[in-house]
């Protein structure tokens, strides 16, 4: 078992990998029924002509898995407690059914906050493709700063 | 309609979305488990005090009611943008105020600036701003969309 995550464990320039995972057609359809309902995440014939050329994961699904990824890959062993914010996402590629995804997380910076019992981590987070014989692809880009609980309170 | 015809600085209430405990555990427990978004025991002893929605649940639903906005506009008559959206990313996503179970939130969205887009020159960048309030409009949730939009007249 690893050891639980603290903001005094964090430092700039620490590299994690968070896990992969196979997005499948269905996981597309099912998250943009919901929430993105247009024909280039709904309907791989209608997506095929639109200028993605085939059945694409919307852009908020990738954020969502990759928010999944961090749970499962990081923050489930780590004293997260939220986040105030995301600077940028860079949705650079389209993803498509069947791609595999990639995460990782780059530790920019830590902060201290005013507040004794926590700190801020600034993350950036890249999402890439792998596929066969091919380096890998920068599909998602974001940078956003995670809320941390210290394990010892700050004097 | 084109990026030529985009209109700049109109405001477009996009519509309202009730957070509710099944809708927050239900996004949740797919994309965000964390305890503080899954667990209302866990909930209640975070910095929270309570289960609270995750940010990007509350980003979705943005997107959920943009669509239905513009098919709405468009069955009632305003002119349909070309091709569907497609969005490069977006910008300053603000998380300000914890989303509860019980809370109406209400998204509207200005547009404010056009850009070129160099590596689609077919297409150009439109920003909006875009806020969620609830119904004393306290600011909850905020950040700048950026969509591309096809052009009339392809420059160059």
């Amino acid at each position: 078992m690893d050891k639980h995550l603290h903001f005094e464990d964090f430092a700039a320039g620490q590299v994690y990998s968070l896990g992969k995972h196979r997005i499948s057609a269905e996981e597309i359809i099912t998250f943009a029924t919901e929430f993105d309902p247009q024909p280039q995440h709904l309907d791989p014939e209608a997506a095929s002509a639109s200028i993605l050329r085939g059945l694409a994961a919307s852009g908020w699904h990738l954020c969502a898995l990759a928010m999944r990824m961090m749970v499962d890959g990081l923050f489930g062993r780590a004293a997260s407690m939220g986040s105030p914010g995301v600077d940028e996402v860079q949705w650079r590629r389209p993803v498509y059914a069947g791609d595999t995804l990639q995460l990782d997380a780059e530790v920019l910076e830590t902060r201290a906050s005013s507040r004794a019992d926590r700190g801020y981590i600034r993350f950036r987070f890249t999402m890439s493709r792998q596929r066969d014989n091919e380096q890998p692809e920068r599909v998602m880009l974001f940078v956003s700063s995670v809320i941390m609980g210290r394990e010892r309170e700050k004097a | 309609m084109w990026f030529e015809d985009f209109p700049l600085g109109e405001k477009t209430v996009l519509g309202s979305y009730t957070f509710t405990e099944e809708n927050i555990l239900a996004f949740a427990r797919k994309y965000d488990p964390q305890p503080f978004h899954t667990d209302k025991a866990a909930a209640e002893k975070s910095i929270y005090g309570g289960l609270i929605a995750s940010g990007w649940h509350t980003a979705a639903v943005w997107m959920k009611l943009m669509i239905a906005q513009r098919r709405a506009a468009v069955a009632a008559g305003a002119q349909a943008v070309q091709d569907n959206f497609v969005s490069p990313g977006v910008r300053e996503i603000k998380w300000l105020k914890p989303v509860r179970p019980g809370t109406t939130l209400t998204y509207v969205n200005e547009s404010f600036a056009k850009l070129d887009w160099p590596t689609l020159p077919q297409f150009g960048l439109i920003e909006g701003r875009n806020e969620a309030r609830d119904e004393r409009g306290a600011l909850y949730y905020s950040f700048i969309n950026r969509v591309l939009i096809a052009r009339r007249i392809v420059p160059g």
